[in-house]
């Protein structure tokens, strides 16, 4: 593995700590726990015009309206219909102005982990046909791989929900 | 850093506690009741004052230091880090005073607009000096020493005027007027660097606003009389720090003492009793950060919509229990009964509005030398906070057109045999739900023939089109009727009107224009009582259901098939008894539902108005009128157009507010695109 990956923007110690982890098709990703605020099973989401097809609109959070995006469709997976195990998971992103609460469609929701030093590894160089910039880094927890999501990322730091295009994965 | 190099003996450090005292127990009596004791003769004899509470004390720094050091620009400029450092030891009572300041900064440009209409009321001259004080006091209290010298200055202007040793004229009042800016930005500029920007305001314009101020001071001592001579070295155009220190005494030890005095015994007691109602006021109302306002009005909209679901839910209505019945109602009525009190926390008196539109109209009637009078009614009428500001900014500008293009000069309003004194009224009411703002002015009314030539010439119009008055009034809102100074010169009126009236329709408002040639113009603005409630017409698009506003919503029809006309194989145009008006299916254009071309006759065709336009819209159903919640979506969806924001509805789900403005314009463009 390389260890001068492109994500060596975070210091190992930073990374250490509890994930949610969930599954896209066979990958398994992950999110720091701090970040979720809550999860939900998938519900009616009111569409809103004009914007990329992974954003699937909005819904009500008792009272809160938050956008949800579908990480299948973001991460270049073809669609699937949602099932009884599809999740949105709520996070909270930072953006330009302020942090937000946003909606992540998951297939399903996995485990909570406990990550420690020496099972995060930095991001290996895919090459050019995979961006790995929304990557914190991997961890490697019984033999399986878990990518460590950097949400404010993939979310959008400019306070939009355009997104770098996503390589097909 | 302290205010004054030169002072001695009872200036001493500034007590490290002071300034959580003085900005929490400001404008408490029994301070000001201490401190009293002390405003004896000596005292004015004392060069130095002693650092001023911010809390309401006898006058005596500003007495004794009519006097005191001048202005240098170094004065202003340097104290930068310092300040800055102090100020960051206590940000949330810098906050504080910062908010505060500016009210007070307010109050004053209101009082002082007073008295340049009733100079002679020395009442008001108290009243300007009071929270003068206080802001100079807590500026001095949290070491902000720049705001403190320059309030201080003015201060003491303000006292000679309150003592009837200067005459205060538009000249004062101007003054006082620029040093209520010059402090304002200066005090915006304390919370900005507060929150890590840089500085932006130098201390060059508070530096020569000073030495004006010295200058004024000066000029009208040394004119005023024998008693005052040894006064200022002030004519001196560049005045050099601390020329003064031996002559402080001099001024106020001459012989107007005595009467001096006795003013100032007269002055202490009735800024006492001015105290009661601030101090009953401040039982009755509370300073509470806006932002928990707005957490209250969206929780309570939550709770809304959660007791509509309980309400709604089937196995609730299954059941038939008439406690149950009751008790629901009963809930439906206490929080229909929250949600109003919870609506009213945010509405607040439109009268900060008025005054920046007086503030408006004063400096443009000096500046166009035309003398006006500004009869404001209605200040008190209630509207939504944010809608305040909002309006604030349009109704500047329309006074300001009133001034500039709507009044004539004197002579020419004497020519026609109306008093030289034109009349600008600005008032407020309630219409229902509504709130009506007029601004309305007795100068030459707009001119019909030059509108409509103008916009010929423009292209807004075609030429041979012959639109009624009304129509022709309306085209001053066009945009591109104004842009051009030369057009506004011939047409009279209409310096971004557009913008006006665009800002006007954002807040979901109206204006309109009544004007008669030769007797002057009328603006109404027509707005919502809040923006966080909308009247709404639930229409079905596809799988969604959005919300139209109802104010934009002129009819809604199933037209017959004749009238429905086809483009290209498109339906197109629809015919509403005499007109023609396009057809856009809502589906399509917003890219949900069937983008099929939905047979308008089968589906229903909701007809809205926005900026004069009208365009039909497919729906698939027009469903129910309902009142909603506003919310926003976020920034994430900033750049969406032809969506207002979203609606929690009665099932829980959103229902998209659709932009009346967005969607005319979206079809606009199309069609542009299309030519």
């Amino acid at each position: 593995m390389s260890t001068h990956g492109t994500t060596g923007r975070f210091q190992r110690e930073e990374l250490v700590g509890k994930y949610l982890t969930f599954a896209l098709g066979n990958e398994e990703y992950s999110v720091p726990v701090l970040k979720v605020r809550e999860i939900i099973k998938i519900m009616d989401i009111t569409a809103v015009p004009q914007v990329p097809q992974y954003v699937k609109g909005v819904v009500n959070l008792r009272g809160k309206v938050i956008p949800v995006v579908d990480l299948r469709l973001k991460f270049g997976f073809p669609a699937q219909d949602y099932t009884e195990r599809t999740c949105i998971i709520v996070v909270e992103v930072a953006l330009a102005n302020g942090a937000r609460m946003m909606g992540i469609i998951v297939d399903h929701v996995s485990e909570v982990l406990n990550v420690t030093g020496e099972q995060i590894e930095q991001t290996p160089e895919f090459g050019d046909e995979i961006q790995t910039d929304y990557m914190k880094g991997i961890a490697k927890v019984q033999g399986q791989v878990k990518i460590l999501l950097d949400l404010d990322r993939v979310l959008g730091v400019d306070g939009t929900i355009a997104m770098p295009q996503p390589s097909a994965a | 850093m302290t205010t004054r190099k030169s002072s001695s003996k009872p200036r001493a450090a500034k007590p490290k506690a002071k300034p959580r005292v003085a900005a929490k127990a400001k404008a408490s009596a029994p301070k000001a009741k201490k401190k009293t004791p002390k405003a004896t003769p000596t005292v004015s004899v004392a060069p130095a004052p002693v650092a001023p509470e911010p809390v309401i004390e006898a006058p005596e720094p500003v007495t004794a230091s009519v006097a005191a050091p001048i202005a240098a620009i170094a004065d202003f400029v340097v104290d930068d880090d310092t300040e800055l450092a102090v100020v960051q030891s206590d940000a949330e009572l810098a906050n504080l005073f910062i908010a505060e300041a500016l009210d007070h900064l307010g109050t004053i440009e209101q009082k002082l607009l007073e008295l340049d209409e009733r100079p002679e009321d020395t009442s008001l001259l108290n009243d300007i000096f009071r929270p003068f004080h206080t802001v100079k006091g807590n500026a001095s209290a949290l070491g902000i020493v720049s705001v403190e010298r320059v309030a201080h200055k003015v201060e003491n202007l303000l006292d000679l005027a309150r003592s009837g040793r200067i005459q205060v004229g538009a000249e004062e009042v101007d003054l006082v007027l620029r040093s209520v800016d010059v402090l304002s930005l200066m005090i915006n500029d304390v919370g900005l660097r507060l929150a890590g920007q840089p500085r932006t305001v130098t201390g060059a314009e508070a530096a020569s606003l000073v030495q004006q101020v010295e200058r004024q001071m000066a000029g009208q001592l040394e004119g005023g009389g024998a008693d005052t001579a040894p006064a200022l070295d002030a004519a001196d155009p560049v005045l050099v720090a601390d020329p003064v220190e031996d002559e402080t005494p001099a001024a106020p030890a001459t012989g107007d003492q005595p009467g001096f005095e006795q003013d100032r015994r007269g002055a202490t007691p009735s800024r006492r009793r001015d105290d009661v109602p601030m101090l009953g006021g401040t039982a009755t109302a509370i300073k509470v950060d806006t932002r928990k306002l707005d957490n209250i009005v969206d929780v309570v909209g939550e709770l809304i919509v959660v007791q509509s679901l309980i309400a709604q839910d089937p196995a609730l209505s299954a059941l038939v229990d008439g406690r149950l019945a009751r008790n629901m109602a009963q809930l439906r009525r206490l929080t229909a009964d929250l949600q109003r009190n919870s609506m009213a926390l945010r509405m607040v008196p439109i009268r900060q509005a008025f005054q920046k539109v007086a503030r408006v109209v004063r400096d443009q009637s000096r500046k166009a030398g035309k003398p006006i009078d500004l009869v404001i009614t209605g200040e008190d009428t209630e509207l939504d906070r944010k809608m305040v500001e909002e309006i604030t900014d349009p109704l500047m500008h329309m006074a300001r057109n009133s001034v500039d293009h709507g009044i004539e000069p004197p002579d020419a309003r004497e020519a026609t045999g109306k008093p030289a004194r034109a009349t600008v009224s600005l008032s407020a009411y309630y219409q229902g739900s509504h709130v009506i703002i007029e601004v309305k002015d007795d100068g030459a009314g707009l001119n019909t023939e030059r509108i409509l030539e103008s916009a010929r010439r423009k292209g807004l119009i075609a030429p041979d089109a012959n639109p009624s008055p009304e129509d022709i009034h309306r085209l001053i809102f066009e945009p591109g009727f104004s842009t051009a100074a030369k057009v506004t010169e011939v047409s009279g009126r209409g310096v971004g009107m557009d913008v006006v009236r665009r800002n006007i329709e954002s807040l979901r408002g109206r204006v309109d224009i009544r004007t008669e040639q030769g007797h002057g113009t009328t603006f109404l603005v027509r707005l919502p009582l809040t923006l966080a409630v909308l009247d709404g017409l639930l229409v079905r698009v596809g799988s969604e259901r959005c919300v139209l506003p109802a104010a934009a919503v002129r009819e809604s029809l199933r037209p017959k098939p004749e009238h429905v006309h086809f483009v290209q194989g498109q339906p197109r145009m629809v015919q509403v008894r005499e007109s023609v008006l396009p057809l856009v299916s809502l589906g399509a254009l917003l890219g949900m539902g069937a983008a099929a071309a939905l047979d308008p006759s089968a589906a229903t065709v909701v007809v809205v108005e926005e900026g004069g336009s009208r365009i039909g819209l497919v729906v698939e159903e027009l469903l129910h009128k309902q009142e909603v919640v506003v919310k926003s979506l976020g920034d994430s969806f900033a750049s969406v157009r032809g969506v207002a924001g979203g609606a929690i509805l009665g099932d829980g789900r959103i229902g998209l507010i659709l932009d009346p403005h967005g969607i005319v314009t979206m079809v606009r463009e199309g069609s542009r695109r299309a030519a």
